[in-house]
This record gives C-alpha cells, structure tokens and sequence, in this order.
C-alpha cells in the first residue's frame, strides 16, 4: 500500500514535468497546427547554455533559470524563422521535417560546445525530501508540480484576459477575419513560439536542475515526452495538457513498479496507440484554450 | 574502389529502400514515423532464417519481405483511417513498441557449438550467410543495387499506370478520389503492404551486410530520417527519396570535408532547401517540367 502511494507521488514528479513540456508544446500545435519537433532540442540548447554558464562563471540557480529560459527562446525563435514562418499557409510536412533537421543542427551545437555524455547541473534544492508516515517526498517535485499548475494558469489568464490572448484565440478561430482587424497573423505566431519555448525553458531548467544532471538526450527525450503527454490529453487544450502529463507520469512510475523500466515504455506507447486507434473523442477535439 | 567508399554505396543502397517506403505512403497522403519497425522486422526475420535455420538468403528475404507486409498490413487496418499527425503518432507509437519488443526478445539456438539468435539488447550477431559464402563487398554492393533498381523499375512503371494516377489523387484530395469511386481503404491497405515489404527487404540486406544488428538500430531516428530523406529529394518521382540520401550519407559522409560539423550545415541546408520548394527537390512540376522537354 504505501509502495502504492509512494509510486503515486513519484508518478506526480515525472508526471508534471512532462505537463509543462506538454503546455508548451500544444500552445504552439495549437495556434499554428504545426508540430515543432525541435521544441526539446531548443530546450536543450537552453539547458546547455545553462551548464556552459554555471562551468565557467559558477552562476546561481535563478541565473542559471534565466540563462536557459532566454536560450530556449533564442533557439525556439530561430527554429520559427526558419521552419514555421515559411510555411505559415503552406505544407505541415515541410514545417515539421525542417523542424526535425533543426533539431539535428541544435543538438550538435549544443554537444560541440560541451561534448562530455554527462554534466552536473546544480540541484534546486539540497535538503533532504520530506518525510511523512513513510513516504518520502521530494521538494522538486512541489515545486515541479507547482510550476505546471502556474504555467497552466498563467496561460489561461493570458489566452482569456490580454488583449494578445484575445488576438491568439481570434488568430486560431478566423486567421482572415483577425488579419483583416488588424491583427498581425505573423507577429502572433511568434510571440505564441516564444511564450511556448519560455515555458520549455523553465521546463527544461527545472528537470535539469531536479535530476541534477543534462545529457545530450535531453533534446529527444523532451519531444518525445511532451509529444506523448499532448496527445493523451488532446491535441491544443491547455488543461488536457496537463492532465495528460500527470497521466503519462503516473501510468509509468506504477508500470515501472510492476513491470520495469522497458514495460513503462512499452505500455505508455501502447495507451498511445490504442487510443488513438479507438478514436476517443477528446483525442479528435482541437481546441485551443 | 576502396572498402570506404564501397560501405558508403552501400549504406547509401540499403537506406534508399527505407526511404522509398516513406516515399511511397507519403504520395498516398500518409506520413509514416514508424518505417524503422518493418526495417527492423526484415532484419530479425531475415537473420533468424540464416544464421538459426540455415535458409538461403533469397528464400529468407522473401519471407521477411512477406513478414514485413503483413506486419504494416495488420498495422493499416485500425490506423490508415487516423488523419495526419494522428497517424504519425500511431505509426511512432507502434515503431517504438517494436523497438522496445526487440529489446525483450531473447531467441537463442546452439549452431556448431555457438549460440546464435537475438539477445535483447545485446543484439544478435553472426548473421554471417553473406560472408561465409565469400560474397565480396563489392559484389554484394551489386546486389543491393539490383534490387534497389528492381525496385526503382517497379516505382516508374506505377507512376505511368492508372493506379499511380489513382494513388497520387487519393494522396492529393481523398474526397474527390472517395467520390470517384476509389475504394481508398483497400488502395492505402495495399500500399501499406507494399512499403512495410519494401521496408523489410532493406531491413534483411542491412542484416547480412552488418551481420550485427541490435534494437537500437530501429529506433525513431531512423524513421525520421527516412521521412525527411524522401522530401528533401522530392515527391514528384521515385528518384526522389535515392537523391535525398545520396544527398545525406553520399555528399556529406563521403566527402568527410565537415567532419564534426555535418549536420550543423546539413541540417541549416534541409531547412533553407524546405522554404524553397516545400516538396523537395525533384517536386511534381520540377518532373512535369523535365518530362515536357524531353518527351
């Protein structure tokens, strides 16, 4: 039972790491129904820029936060620049194959300026986790948990009470009708790249800075993640994000319990694909907010 | 030639049939992530043939190319009916299972005092039918390129036939072709076969040219690669996908000139290639346009 519990908590951990690379990934589905395979690459450039300024300069973590937050937008803008601005109204294919030949390109980057498979990232919290009835918990993971419920609500108020939110959601619903309001189609995809790479970002530093360590499959591993958890929860919802986030955690910290670590994988893609299969109504939804 | 530039046309051959089944799908308005799977099922069935039964390559490349087939055949009936991305994810979803089954998959036979056969992630080495018939390099490169250009061959006559006309125009506008009476479920069914065969048989000559593979071999990479592989080339003709990896693996790996830096530039280049003809090189109006001024 309080294995059970426990695994519930680790679950939350993962879980809601995958919800704020989830959040970031289907703010940009959403608004540009494109899929940016380089999102966790970009992420990674971050992360890594992070790490070069933390081994050359031993910055402190809310640095180290901004270093790889401004890093993710840096990388997450020039892959808009480069993959979606130009297909804007053309091919999805094209953005998306460009999207994943920028990612080869930022992985290698980030791997030339720091080539080691494996660097120290300084944790976020050095304590011991916190323990109750014999269950531990980690203050990464409230943290962590507290950062995607955050992220989510800041996202909402900035869809639903800006006058940007207001110019996304009219860029979502009638492109025409918004360009023709005077609305700049092409500036608000944009600035949803960045909002969304920002989150990633923050994403990215957190599990850095939680596992204590960046390797270079971060950038794969990101996109995967966050791919997976978007679609669980409904391509374009913001609260479906998150909610398949915190499944897909939960799903694999109980079947790695069970069943072990390739199980846990195994059994996540098979969710995926028997879902998709089944065409479950939430899955098929494209909302935006 | 050299061992170097033999391994490189080799290579070159061997991923040219993954990217013709991406190719092949995507004229059929499908985008395939998961193409790496049926490689990966012709590499296991082709190997366990050889090196655990003692088939003869053609017999067990046959088989798996049949292994194959079915495989994406079985796949197709509940995905082919998922739209774009949805599709994509599928065929991602199912790729990566059959990674992560390779993985658990342990079948081993003791041949002449040695185990042989899939070892998990150890992988499974001595798929040595090639070698221990004394097949040269260079003549196993010859080959690998005859049935490349079997399969090449096979691609132009489907593209001057009414089915290639029929394939294009359920790839192009599936609603128009629906109310032309195209029965798309069984076209994209059958095309389904048709790549996860050609998948396998790039899979089974992958095998026996390494004579070593291991689950990380199939992994979303690889799809991915293939995919891009047949875009950059272009979706206008079946040398399309050929010239995208020759592009790759050819141009850059054999030149060896940005060592350290391949896909820094290589990676730039696809994306700037993409903005300007978003259907790759070798795109329909580029083939119209040649076919014109040379018919």
């Amino acid at each position: 039972m309080s294995d059970l519990a426990q695994n519930t908590l680790d679950g939350l951990f993962a879980g809601s790491s995958y919800a704020l690379l989830a959040l970031g990934f289907t703010l940009i589905f959403g608004v540009l129904r494109r899929v940016n395979l380089s999102f966790g690459p970009a992420i990674m450039l971050g992360c890594y820029a992070a790490t070069w300024t933390q081994l050359n300069f031993g910055a402190g973590l809310l640095l180290l936060a901004a270093v790889a937050i401004l890093g993710s937008v840096l990388a997450g803008a020039y892959v808009e620049r480069l993959c979606f601005a130009p297909h804007r109204r053309g091919s999805a294919i094209a953005a998306m194959v460009a999207s994943f030949a920028l990612w080869m390109q930022l992985e290698e980057l980030a791997t030339l300026a720091l080539p080691r498979h494996i660097y120290d990232f300084p944790p976020l919290y050095a304590g011991a986790p916190l323990e109750f009835g014999g269950l531990s918990l980690r203050v990464e993971s409230l943290v962590m948990l507290a950062a995607a419920g955050a992220a989510c609500a800041l996202l909402w108020w900035i869809l639903r009470r800006t006058r940007f939110g207001i110019a996304v959601r009219a860029v979502i619903d009638q492109p025409e009708a918004a360009q023709l309001a005077g609305i700049s189609v092409p500036r608000t995809f944009f600035a949803t790249f960045a909002l969304a790479s920002a989150i990633g970002g923050l994403a990215g530093f957190l599990i850095s800075a939680s596992y204590e360590q960046v390797t270079p499959m971060l950038g794969m591993w990101s996109t995967l993640k966050g791919l997976l958890a978007m679609m669980l929860g409904g391509l374009g919802s913001l609260p479906g994000a998150v909610l398949g986030g915190l499944a897909l955690g939960l799903l694999e910290a109980h079947s790695q319990w069970f069943l072990g670590p390739q199980a846990r994988d195994l059994i996540a893609y098979a969710l995926l694909f028997v879902l998709l299969a089944a065409r479950v109504p939430w899955m098929t939804t494209r909302s935006a907010s | 030639m050299d061992d170097y530039a033999i391994g490189v046309l080799t290579n070159i051959g061997l991923v040219s049939f993954l990217a013709l089944s991406a190719y092949l799908l995507l004229i059929a308005g499908e985008m395939s992530f998961g193409q790496q799977a049926f490689f990966g099922v012709g590499a296991y069935a082709g190997g366990i043939l050889t090196a655990m039964y003692g088939w003869p390559l053609p017999l067990a490349a046959a088989a798996a190319m049949a292994l194959g087939a079915l495989a994406q055949f079985l796949l197709g009936l509940p995905t082919l009916r998922l739209k774009g991305l949805y599709f994509a994810m599928a065929t991602l979803a199912a790729a990566e299972m059959m990674r992560i089954l390779f993985e658990l998959f342990h079948f081993q036979r003791l041949i002449e005092g040695e185990t042989v056969g899939p070892d998990g992630t150890q992988g499974f080495r001595g798929i040595r039918w090639v070698f221990e018939r004394g097949v040269e390099p260079i003549e196993y490169l010859g080959i690998v390129y005859a049935l490349l250009a079997l399969a090449l061959a096979a691609f132009l006559f489907l593209e001057r036939s009414r089915l290639g006309a029929t394939l294009r125009g359920v790839g192009e506008d599936p609603e128009l072709a629906a109310a032309l009476g195209v029965d798309i479920d069984r076209l994209k069914l059958g095309v389904a076969a048709a790549a996860g065969a050609l998948a396998a048989l790039g899979g089974v000559l992958f095998a026996h040219h390494n004579t070593y593979i291991e689950p990380r071999n199939f992994d979303i990479m690889l799809g991915v690669h293939s995919l891009a592989y047949a875009l950059i080339g272009g979706l206008g003709t079946a040398l399309g996908p050929l010239l995208g990896v020759v592009l790759d693996i050819g141009a850059l790996e054999g030149s060896r000139v940005f060592q350290g830096y391949r896909m820094i530039v290589f990676g730039g280049l696809v994306a700037l290639l993409l903005v300007w003809r978003p259907r790759g090189l070798l795109d329909e109006r580029t083939v119209q346009w040649v076919k014109q001024r040379f018919s």
